[in-house]
């Protein structure tokens, strides 16, 4: 690695009574990146989330976030799951200032921001509305708004697209890139959706189940800007067939 | 905006006047003798005429409602809440309030006017606190105990406080079901203070559980019937009450856009 890594993880592991849910992983993340994790249902990808995230202890192996270890600490990254998990009785602007008001007290800057975040990414005119006057794809745009104001390095995304239709999530991934270019922060993205790992990300690290482990590291060499052109370029296509290959393994 | 006030208003209105007809009918069809059912007309005639008697036992029983159920309502609220925060206190306090209320309320009367001495007012507030505590701890238990897990994990994530969490989270996602509590306790409220009015009546002056009592003593069905009525108007009219506070309370849950007065004092524009 020539870039500094933002995270470091060696060794860590999980298991549930016999189970081994992640067996011991080394990962390194470079700050800046776009990385994916794709792999079937119990492959640990989440478990590697909710690790790194704080909310689960390892048995064992160390988490450095920012050269700081990090194990079974919270507060430290940004976070969202294929829900929204906004708030009812909040609106939009509130909603996004949800971190700093869990946290301290909220603001005049904080809410500045939100105001000037929403109106940047075309929700000026609902910042007064509850989320349930919004669409699908608009209330993911606002969790993910939500994730950026927390003005943490790396920010976890668990599946955030997974309950969109087609759509809306190929216009979520295109308004994804560009506030990830704009903003400069590290994505750790976790996906089942293969084309979405490759339209996105710099690397792609494939997992498996029993025991839930990363059996591959992929670069993707793909330029950037990307657009959905290279949904069919040869690049592409065969790195989707590798991975394929990779996940479907034995069952032609 | 006007066809939704003749629907939520005069429709329930009108099945109560209905109601009324029913009664009303019944009596004429069957020829039911006044000294057994009064016709409906002239059991409120009999509360109207005597009014200058009843109005002051009106408004006690109407005090010692609401304070017993706004004593109870407190109480619900902090049963469920150290109910739910900490898991042994639920072992050893849920099984003893379920007991309550499987206690006939009659029955605590009576020691309770031994206790607080015959004439006083504190056991008809404790009886309404006793029967409408139950459906707001029920509730509010239920409420904390069903918060998105999720939702709890993303505070968990942010680096939130368990006080914070509890504030901004627990609380308000759990004032729908506390209302649905405090709605059923509201109705009960009245009730309460009937049974504790007639168990522990004011030493020299009387109060309307007596009122009742003695007017179905003397062969007086127009005015048992009326002030029965007259009690459930104000049972009614408190549940109203409460449900319109249940819904300025919950804005979000009919609105698409936060009111004007709720909303911070904005920053000038353009402040970026």
């Amino acid at each position: 690695m020539t870039s500094t890594a933002l995270l470091d993880l060696s060794g860590v592991a999980k298991s549930f009574g016999d189970k081994v849910v992640l067996a011991p992983t080394d990962l390194s993340i470079v700050e800046g990146s776009f990385v994916s994790v794709v792999g079937p249902s119990g492959c640990g990808k989440s478990t590697l989330f909710n690790i790194i995230a704080g909310l689960l202890a390892p048995d064992g192996g160390a988490v450095t976030l920012q050269g700081r270890d990090v194990v079974g600490a919270t507060g430290h990254v940004g976070y969202m799951l294929q829900k929204d998990l906004l708030v009812p009785w909040r609106s939009v602007e509130d909603n996004i200032t949800m971190a700093a008001r869990l946290t301290r007290k909220v603001t005049s800057a904080d809410r500045a921001e939100a105001r000037q975040i929403a109106q940047r990414y075309g929700l000026g005119e609902f910042l007064d509305h509850y989320p349930k006057a919004l669409s699908g794809g608009m209330r993911q745009r606002v969790a993910f708004m939500r994730t950026l104001v927390t003005h943490q390095q790396l920010l976890l995304l668990d599946e955030p697209f997974g309950a969109l239709d087609a759509q809306t999530r190929l216009e979520m991934q295109r308004w994804l890139l560009d506030v990830w270019r704009e903003s400069g922060r590290t994505v750790l993205f976790i996906t089942h959706d293969v084309d979405e790992s490759i339209f996105l990300s710099d690397r792609i690290l494939v997992m498996s189940p029993r025991p839930g482990r990363i059996v591959a590291d992929l670069d993707n060499p793909l330029a950037r800007p990307r657009n959905i052109d290279i949904l069919t370029d040869a690049t592409f296509v065969a790195l989707k067939s590798q991975i394929m290959h990779l996940l479907h393994g034995g069952e032609r | 905006m006007r066809k939704g006030v003749i629907g939520k208003v005069l429709t329930p209105l009108a099945s109560i006047v209905l109601l009324l007809l029913v009664w009303e009918a019944i009596v004429v069809v069957f020829n039911v003798q006044s000294y057994v059912v009064p016709r409906p007309l002239v059991a409120i005639q009999a509360v109207t005429d005597n009014w200058g008697t009843l109005w002051p036992l009106v408004l006690e029983i109407i005090r010692e409602t609401i304070f017993g159920f706004l004593g109870g309502a407190l109480i619900g609220i902090f049963f469920g809440v150290i109910m739910s925060k900490v898991r042994f206190f639920q072992r050893i306090i849920y099984p003893q309030l379920i007991l309550s209320q499987a206690v006939p309320v009659v029955a605590v009367a009576f020691p309770l006017t031994v206790i607080f001495g015959f004439g006083s007012v504190k056991p008809i507030i404790l009886i309404v606190i006793w029967i409408v505590f139950f459906p707001v701890t029920v509730n509010v238990l239920d409420g904390l105990g069903h918060v998105d897990q999720d939702l709890l994990n993303l505070a968990k994530v942010y680096g939130a406080s368990r006080w914070r969490t509890f504030w901004q989270i627990e609380v308000p996602a759990s004032v729908t079901p506390l209302f649905s509590g405090l709605k059923i306790g509201a109705t009960y409220a009245i009730t309460g203070a009937f049974i504790g009015e007639l168990i522990s009546p004011p030493l020299v002056s009387t109060n309307l559980a007596i009122y009742v009592e003695q007017a179905n003593s003397h062969f007086d069905p127009a005015s048992v019937y009326g002030v029965t009525l007259l009690m459930a108007f104000i049972g009614v009219a408190w549940f109203l009450i409460v449900s319109g506070a249940g819904v300025l309370a919950t804005p979000w849950e009919r609105r698409t856009v936060v009111r004007r007065w709720r909303r911070r004092i904005a920053t000038p524009e353009g402040d970026r």
